[in-house]
């Protein structure tokens, strides 16, 4: 796969009926709207080493049912890439989001985050309860349980004497062989047979976004703390799903299931998964997502 | 990858057969399925023996919505038998197992897709019981029609070689000393498309269930003469409709080119496909297929 490949768009199973920007501190998010049916279910930005198209095989099933609002979080894809891991925190995309939503008329939505995105879906439902119907989080990046320990054996900031294994979670590495890591990283996240296509999605993604952004996003995400995320999931009032696969090589399913509990929600073991089912296995988590979309009429009703 | 041969339960499938059954030649039981009752009826023959019926899994479920679809298992895997001499696979043998399919599921005529080696084969149905045979489809076929060896030719089959490298392995002596071998280069020639782990994979499970000794008949096998194939090309009169990728790394696109010319066909050329390109590109392939079928009918 040669880079130019890797960053011309691929065509679409389904366009989205309007799109645009906005701005907050002069930084500028890119969104996207598909369908008009009622709820809107918004998929939320995840981390900035890849972009909105990793909901690529949600939009056009759910477009279908509801109105779907998606954008490219900051440091990826359409949006601009400020510097600095203030720039990267979860608040920023937490008010990134509330913003999209002001933009696009959105008045409620269902708030679905992948990973990380649950640290701003999370806060989004906290802090605006009157915006948010419900929240599904998929393979969580929470603090509520202790992560892989192969992830912490090495640090990320000092020059190491390997590169094996999540030794490449490394600044100096990340620098000096950015692909190799990037094919790294994915080849861990699709830990299922046959996922070549998705890992080289994913690696051309991963290319949209500078080494040293990358990094400054790493950096905020490591500032979430425990307490303080505790704190949130207290204050979360809507219903929640949580989907986890019990072979995500990222976070454990230990934390998908803390976060349900702290949150009152709803846990769904997807055998065999790795890090994003949603991706792997679309059929199934769509059809998770809408049967709790549905649920929330019935249950409002 | 592993897999260990006769060990691996069957995938489920998106439909499954309406009738199923056996029809005997000589004492040679050949499984056969039906699916779905439109009109008419598509007949996809096997191509060899290193897979089977399942290599046509993704025309199945949308043929049949449409069609009714006829497949089975050619003699030496699947649930077919495995006869034990080389003169029970060939070429005319294969064809007589068409043609028996037909009678036993009670269809009077069908469009028929000739996939690589069964291309030949359908080619003697057709020519032979031109009554059967609505109209013809060569899929990535060879009726030995080049000037040039085919990259499986390259290579003495029956010689002990100094090497098994590449198309080398197309060889007795490292079929019985590695069939996985084998069987994991040859698809990887049949795949060359990005991403075809899982079709790779397929496709050596069922290479896995037959045997280097059965598929070592199958080499041995009589076949046509080029004059003969040359001469039943000119009984055709059928519509004909040749499809071959361009990037076919088993049987070369220009193979496809010189049926076109000897059979009057059409050409529909796929580009960047390989050898298998139903499996590949299959809403492309079924599309088309179900146009000429719609032309014809």
């Amino acid at each position: 796969m040669s880079l130019l490949e890797a960053q011309r768009e691929q065509t679409r199973a389904r366009y989205p009926d309007s799109e645009g920007y906005v701005a907050r501190d002069g930084v500028r998010v890119f969104y996207e709207v598909y369908g008009d049916g009622e709820p809107t279910v918004f998929l939320l930005p995840t981390w900035s080493i890849i972009h909105s198209r990793h909901w690529k095989m949600q939009i056009p099933y759910l477009a279908r049912h509801f109105r779907v609002l998606t954008f490219d979080g900051r440091g990826n894809g359409k949006a601009d890439r400020p510097s600095g891991i203030g720039a990267y925190t979860e608040y920023e995309f937490a008010a990134d989001s509330l913003a999209v939503m002001d933009a696009t008329g959105t008045k409620t939505a269902v708030v679905v985050g992948l990973s990380c995105g649950t640290l701003w879906g999370t806060l989004l439902a906290a802090n605006h309860p009157d915006r948010v119907l419900g929240g599904v989080f998929i393979g969580p990046a929470v603090p509520l349980a202790p992560g892989h320990p192969e992830r912490y054996v090495h640090s990320f900031d000092d020059r190491l004497d390997t590169d094996d294994g999540w030794a490449k979670y490394n600044r100096h590495y990340w620098l000096e062989h950015y692909v190799e890591f990037l094919e790294y990283f994915f080849g861990k996240i699709f830990s299922e047979p046959h996922s070549t296509k998705q890992i080289e999605d994913c690696v051309g993604w991963g290319l949209e976004i500078a080494t040293e952004t990358l990094i400054d996003a790493h950096e905020a995400l490591e500032l979430c703390g425990l307490e303080q995320f505790r704190d949130v999931c207290d204050r979360v009032r809507c219903p929640v799903l949580v989907i986890h696969g019990d072979e995500d090589a990222l976070h454990p399913l230990a934390r998908g299931a803390a976060l349900a509990e702290a949150t009152g929600g709803r846990f769904v073991t997807l055998e065999g998964s790795g890090h994003c089912p949603h991706v792997r296995d679309p059929v199934k988590v769509n059809l998770l997502i809408r049967d709790f979309v549905e649920s929330l009429g019935r249950s409002a009703a | 990858m592993t897999i260990v041969a006769g060990e691996r339960a069957e995938q489920t499938r998106a439909r499954y057969p309406d009738p199923e059954g056996y029809v005997e030649r000589d004492g040679v039981r050949v499984f056969y399925e039906v699916y779905g009752h439109g009109e008419p009826t598509i007949l996809l023959p096997p191509p060899w023996a290193i897979v089977y019926s399942r290599v046509w899994k993704m025309q199945i479920p949308y043929l049949s919505r449409h069609f009714r679809v006829v497949v089975y298992d050619g003699r030496g895997n699947g649930r077919s038998d495995r006869p034990a001499s080389a003169e029970a696979y060939g070429e005319r043998e294969q064809a007589a197992d068409a043609l028996a399919v037909l009678d036993a599921t009670g269809t009077e005529q069908a469009v028929v897709v000739g996939f690589s080696w069964g291309g030949k084969w359908s080619l003697i149905l057709a020519a032979e019981h031109p009554e059967r045979v609505k109209a013809l489809c060569f899929l990535g076929a060879s009726l030995g029609f080049s000037r040039e060896p085919f990259p499986y030719e390259l290579y003495p089959f029956d010689e002990e070689l100094d090497t098994d490298e590449g198309w080398a392995k197309e060889n007795r002596h490292y079929w019985l000393r590695d069939w996985q071998g084998y069987v994991e280069w040859f698809f990887s020639q049949c795949f060359t498309e990005p991403h075809s782990t899982k079709h790779i994979e397929d496709a050596v499970g069922w290479g896995l269930e037959t045997t280097a000794e059965t598929m070592i008949l199958t080499e041995e096998a009589p076949e046509l003469e080029l004059d003969e194939t040359r001469e039943l090309c000119t009984r055709l009169t059928c519509p004909i409709l040749v499809v071959h990728g361009d990037e076919d790394a088993v049987v070369p696109h220009a193979q496809g080119v010189a049926i076109a010319e000897a059979t009057g066909g059409r050409l529909v050329t796929f580009g960047g496909s390989g050898h298998c390109l139903q499996v590949r590109d299959p809403v492309r392939f079924n599309l088309v297929l179900r146009q000429f079928v719609e032309s014809v009918a």
